[in-house]
């Protein structure tokens, strides 16, 4: 194609008065795309490092967020479930007394030591129970719009103090 | 002398355009001496992170301007950019469209990521405005990150339709229904701003291996299209047959 309007573009340019045209004095110019040739970038982070980048702020800047804040807490609380039976499994092997002895032990204790021993079981347990059925609701699709997600949480976090504070009593 | 003539003929509408613009800039000038006072200032404190690869020994830092909203559009990116013409020309960030569909402009404003062509200032002058580049990712200066991870980990998922036969490519058209079509409605529209990713955790600690949830999902929930991705390999969903066979023209 470029090939062919320059050619004809010259041959008309014979017939025509240069001094007519401004148009037909201007000589055809045709551009071609020729695609950069692609430096191949090494290992990315070696790259970043060696010219001195630094990394942008994350955790110290990031508002904190009732989503962020129930994730990591269902990670923490469902850790700490996961401690607590190691602890009670590994207790029976290696602890010389039963465990109706350890609990007899604490019963000269008050109230609220009581209360506040039953609330370290039971507030990750509820938790991490009603916060896993939110997660399961989203396994299945459901309770996915922003606004939703939102208020399953206000949900979760109530039911599940509620709950542990009247399995504490 | 033919040919200066069609010079001019030439040139005669830029000559009125120019003539144009002055008198238009007078009227302009004059109008605005005369108009009332202006609006009373209000001054609010705008915290940017900085920093400049060409003073590499210099740790980033936070700047702080002051810039009048009643004398400045509403919206964040229209403020970086009064900082950039009127106090600080060397504010460096990206942007393009401003209109949130280029995704150039994402940073971090006020704690979260965002656009900040679409994000609304705050007209309450005792909060600062606080920006800062996309989070944990290498600074090219200012609020510049550098994207090539991410654009490379789009570039791995091969991001398009692929058939098993692939047909003449122009020979014939694929067929669809306008309800097949809607199907893809909410799941493409992403525009790789990198917002959701660079505010993942998982994305921070591994984004060398994970590939984050804009690369992996192209949709406006990245949350609700894991699900359909889930309960799809689970076999709790299947995948619909189209109403039309798309290849039907091919055959
Ligand atoms: C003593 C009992 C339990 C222990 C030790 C436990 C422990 C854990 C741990 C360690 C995790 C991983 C957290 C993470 O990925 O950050 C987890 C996740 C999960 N748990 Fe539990 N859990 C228990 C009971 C339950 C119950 C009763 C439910 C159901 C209601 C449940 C539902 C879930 C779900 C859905 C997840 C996955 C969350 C996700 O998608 O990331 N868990 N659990
Ligand atoms: S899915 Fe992620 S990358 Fe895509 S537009 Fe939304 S926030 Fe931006
Ligand atoms: S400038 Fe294009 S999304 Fe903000």
């Amino acid at each position: 194609m470029a090939v062919f309007l320059r050619a004809t573009n010259r041959s008309l340019l014979r017939y025509v008065n240069p001094e007519k045209s401004l148009m037909l004095m201007a000589r055809p110019v045709t551009m071609k795309v020729v695609e950069a040739p692609r430096k191949p970038i090494e290992d990315y982070d070696k790259f970043n490092t060696n010219l001195g980048r630094p990394l942008s702020p994350h955790l110290t800047i990031y508002k904190p967020q009732l989503t962020s804040f129930l994730s990591i807490t269902h990670r923490g609380a469902g850790m700490a479930l996961g401690g607590y039976l190691s602890i009670v499994g590994l207790g029976a092997i290696v602890l010389p007394s039963s465990i109706e002895q350890y609990i007899d032990a604490l019963q000269g204790t008050g109230w609220f030591t009581h209360f506040i021993l039953k609330m370290s079981i039971a507030l990750p347990l509820c938790y991490h129970y009603i916060n896993g059925i939110r997660h399961l609701s989203w396994d299945m699709g459901q309770l996915l719009t922003l606004k939703q997600v939102y208020s399953s949480g206000y949900v979760v976090l109530a039911a599940s103090i509620i709950s542990a504070f009247l399995l504490s009593l | 002398m033919a040919g200066e003539l069609q010079l001019f003929r030439l040139c005669r509408n830029v000559l009125g355009q120019v003539r144009n613009y002055h008198s238009t800039a007078n009227l302009c000038a004059a109008a605005a001496a005369a108009a009332p006072a202006q609006k009373p200032k209000l001054m609010k404190k705008v915290e940017v992170y900085r920093w400049n690869p060409d003073q590499p020994e210099k740790k980033p830092y936070v700047q702080t301007y002051e810039i009048d909203l009643n004398d400045c559009n509403p919206m964040v990116l229209d403020a970086l950019i009064k900082i950039k013409n009127e106090i600080d020309t060397t504010l460096t960030f990206r942007r393009s469209c401003r209109e949130g569909i280029c995704g150039s402009c994402a940073m971090n404003i006020n704690g979260t990521n965002t656009l900040a062509c679409i994000s609304h200032m705050d007209r309450d002058v005792n909060k600062p405005l606080k920006i800062y580049p996309l989070p944990h990712m290498y600074v090219i200066k200012d609020l510049v990150p550098d994207m090539s991870n991410f654009y490379k980990q789009y570039t791995s998922i091969k991001p398009y339709l692929q058939r098993k036969n692939e047909p003449v490519a122009g020979k014939e058209q694929y067929v669809q229904s306008e309800r097949d079509r809607s199907k893809l409605d909410g799941l493409y529209e992403c525009i790789l701003c990198a917002c959701c990713s660079t505010s993942c955790p998982s994305y921070w600690w591994n984004g060398d291996k994970y590939l984050g949830p804009a690369v992996l999902m192209q949709g406006l929930n990245p949350g609700k299209a894991i699900a359909e991705i889930k309960k799809m390999l689970s076999g709790i969903a299947k995948k619909e047959t189209p109403d039309i066979e798309p290849m039907s023209l091919h055959k």
